[in-house]
């Protein structure tokens, strides 16, 4: 078939055809497996992208549900100046060409800011320049729509509070760079803030992401929401009345608190003024924090039924226990006790001591009581230590050990001196009265719930029994005759409910003595047959009242709403026949 | 190797004997096969493959082309359909934002007050299993109402009730946030859709 001459041809073309065959072979090798590592390395950093993937901050809602906190994207409005120039925009179906100064004018709208300010910053060979920091999502769309090549919007995660200050005094407030810088912001933040998450992918020239190279190197976590006990509505009603109380008694503030008796539920911690968490600048520093928590002083006259009900508890005193009042007591020492009235000595029994707020009665009746017996109920009351809230900055108060009180203070802790409380403080000593003599630590967090709708709860402390429960019952009529009988307490009576309560007016330490002005306060407890609510409402340094007058209309008005709220019908019986005096 | 094994030989061709008379007690002679039998058999089987091979290849590419451009037609709907999405999540929030204000209780308080309403303070309960009525009525009145307007701050308040068109309009309308009706031939807009009734008019953005 083959000649000597062609086998040879064809055995030197195969030998070449060979060759270069092994040279494809050699240099797919070097391609394939020595170089291919530097390749691979040089295409994935021109394809691959890392980027982090921000974690959403959770919300922080009421018991309802209802959001007082919660995120929202604004824009960071860029342009690149060097590129700026006219633009072709479609102005109702015709496209019209535009000066750069033109175009400016539509931005400026937008931005509501001055075309001078746009056309300064549009000046220079920069990169970059800023138009307009949290832009809205309105503005941003608007410009968006105008699809102008030199414009650049940078998303970013901003805290919005659609309630405004609606408990801004316990939601707190972030900072621009989005660090929680108070309340519960930042107390909750392990709660709300999340985790960040990290992923890479390839993208194409166009910089369009190839779905099927997405690779998640850390998944991200959404922040949890943090569910408070509050009732927006009724936080917001309160609100209202502190303020027009701050108003009418020229004080420097006021509060008023609203807690559920069986369960110590915060429904309510209102304050004026306070801080509108989108604008924390607009106040002065001392209006963005809590002072129901964080601000101690002397309660006053509001501790008396503390040692009124210690004298109970321990068998030294009866409601009916007899005591004569003069307008001031002459102590053995030398010093004197004196009421805030003149008045002749007065024939009270304990019941009208409260009612009648008699410093120098509750002096005697309740020092039948020894100091360390007295000081045991004072701590079990909850003074001198904070409650379970534990709010960020929260006072514990001063409640100095009784070794340590001098003769004066071991008598005047018993009408609320020499003693410190927070607002918070002294309404969960009234749920404990109310609560059948149970302390239930008060609770302003529910709990940490995540996006699945799980709650985890808050721990609470275990209830503490401070007096037996025939003790706090009788407390309970004690107080309700200050609200029928006491001279300022029946102005804080409710049309068709029972109400208990006591009033205070303390004066306010200044330097080693007293000042001029006073906190004045009330707290009451309704309906007294069933104590279903407590409301305490303190004004600090009133200007024009300058005592309990100054609070009662608050607790009145706010104690109404709580009722109206909840819907708790009016009393039907009447209170216990317990005389005043004798 | 699967596919070496599974190519058989299309026509089996047969050794090729030369017949010659063997000599008499002469031991048998193992013959070569010519090595043109190999070769010829070797560019039988080429070509009988080749068509296959050929058109093999033009499928695969073909398919390869076919599915590529799907994928790449997939990929630039998702990325447009992600940029559908950020619109609207845009668009929501706009509108979000506008109900917040809208039912924020200072809008409520104020426009409760522009409407000369004023709280009832001594309200009257009505049990029904009880047949009861708790509480005697008397007329709300302004004097005894507590603070009717609004001292409670809110910065984001940007959209607000008015009142003055309860009235006239019975049927609410949302109002879809409005932007300049200016755009560029590029751009497409992706417009919202929203229910007709159920928030009232925001006058405001």
């Amino acid at each position: 078939m083959f000649n000597e001459g062609t086998f040879k041809r064809h055995r030197n073309l195969n030998i070449v055809v060979l060759l270069v065959l092994l040279a494809f072979i050699a240099r797919l090798t070097w391609f394939q497996i020595w170089a291919a590592p530097g390749f691979r390395d040089e295409a994935k950093q021109a394809i691959e992208v890392t980027k982090g993937i921000e974690a959403v901050r959770g919300n922080i809602v009421d018991s309802q549900g209802n959001i007082l906190a919660t995120t929202i994207f604004t824009w960071d409005i860029n342009i690149d100046p060097v590129n700026v120039g006219p633009v072709v925009l479609d102005i109702d179906g015709k496209q019209t060409e535009f000066s750069k100064e033109e175009a400016t004018t539509y931005i400026a709208t937008i931005l509501n800011v001055a075309p001078s300010k746009i056309l300064a910053k549009m000046t220079g060979v920069g990169r970059y320049a800023n138009l307009k920091k949290n832009a809205t999502a309105t503005q941003f769309t608007q410009l968006k729509n105008l699809d102008i090549p030199w414009l650049y919007f940078d998303r970013k995660q901003t805290r919005y509070y659609p309630q405004g200050a609606v408990a801004g005094n316990l939601i707190g407030f972030m900072s621009s760079d989005g660090s929680a810088l108070a309340g519960i912001e930042r107390t909750m933040n392990s709660c709300l803030a999340g985790n960040d998450g990290k992923e890479t992918y390839e993208q194409g020239a166009d910089l369009i992401k190839i779905p099927s190279s997405i690779r998640t190197i850390t998944p991200v976590r959404d922040g949890s929401d943090v569910v408070l006990t509050i009732n927006s509505d009724l936080q917001y009603a309160a609100q209202q009345e502190v303020a027009a109380t701050v108003k009418r008694l020229n004080a420097d503030w006021a509060s008023a608190i609203v807690i559920e008796v069986a369960t110590g539920k915060i429904l309510a911690a209102a304050e004026a003024p306070t801080v509108d968490p989108n604008k924390p600048g607009a106040v002065k520093a001392q209006n963005r924090a809590s002072r129901i928590f964080q601000t101690a002083f002397e309660p006053g006259s509001i501790l008396k039924p503390v040692a009124a009900a210690t004298a109970l508890d321990t068998g030294k005193a009866t409601p009916l226990t007899h005591v004569t009042a003069p307008q001031s007591l002459r102590m053995p020492w030398g010093q004197f006790i004196n009421d805030a009235e003149l008045h002749a000595p007065e024939r009270l029994t304990l019941t009208g001591v409260l009612a009648q707020s008699s410093n120098t009665g509750i002096v005697q009746i309740g020092g039948k009581v020894d100091s360390a017996t007295r000081y045991d109920y004072m701590k079990k009351f909850g003074m001198g230590d904070k409650t379970g809230v534990n709010f960020e900055g929260e006072s514990s108060g001063v409640l100095t050990n009784y070794k340590n009180w001098d003769k004066m203070t071991d008598k005047v802790v018993m009408f609320g001196q020499g003693v410190s409380l927070t607002p918070i403080q002294t309404a969960d000593i009234f749920q404990t009265f109310a609560n059948k003599g149970v302390r239930v630590s008060p609770l302003l967090i529910s709990g940490c719930q995540d996006r699945s709708g799980n709650l985890d709860p808050t721990e609470v402390d275990s209830p503490v029994r401070v007096l037996s429960e025939k003790t706090a019952s009788q407390t309970m009529d004690m107080l309700e005759k200050v609200v029928e009988k006491g001279p300022i307490g029946r102005t804080a009576r409710i049309f068709g409910y029972r109400v208990a309560g006591k009033t205070g007016t303390a004066q306010i330490a200044e330097g080693k003595g007293y000042g001029r002005l006073h906190a004045v306060s009330f707290v009451g407890i309704a309906p007294a047959e069933d104590p279903k609510y407590v409301v305490a409402v303190t004004a600090y340094k009133s200007r024009n009242i300058s005592n309990s007058l100054g609070a009662t209309p608050g607790f009145v008005a706010v104690m109404k709403q709580v009722l109206k709220t909840y819907a708790v019908p009016p009393s039907t019986t009447k209170s216990k026949k317990i005389p005043t005096g004798w | 190797m699967s596919v070496v094994r599974a190519i058989q030989p299309i026509r089996p061709i047969a050794p090729r004997r030369h017949l010659r008379p063997l000599p008499a007690a002469t031991t048998p002679r193992v013959a070569a096969v010519p090595r043109a039998t190999s070769r010829a058999s070797a560019f039988a089987l080429l070509r009988a493959l080749s068509p296959k091979i050929i058109i093999g290849a033009v499928l695969i590419i073909v398919v390869n082309l076919g599915l590529s451009s799907l994928s790449n037609a997939s990929i630039y709907q998702i990325s447009q359909l992600k940029k559908d999405t950020a619109t609207l999540g845009t668009q929501t929030q706009i509108i979000n934002q506008q109900v917040a204000s809208l039912r924020s209780p200072q809008n409520l308080a104020n426009s409760a007050m522009a409407l000369g309403m004023v709280v009832n303070s001594n309200p009257v309960f009505l049990s029904v299993k009880q047949s009861r009525i708790f509480g005697t009525s008397s007329p709300a009145s302004a004097n005894n109402s507590g603070v009717s307007n609004n001292l409670i701050a809110n910065a984001v308040l940007i959209t607000k009730s008015n009142p003055s068109k309860f009235a006239a309009s019975q049927k609410a309308q949302i109002d879809v946030p409005s932007v300049l009706s200016v755009k560029t031939h590029k751009s497409p807009i992706v417009k919202v859709v929203l229910p007709s009734d159920g928030i009232p008019t925001s006058p405001t953005h």
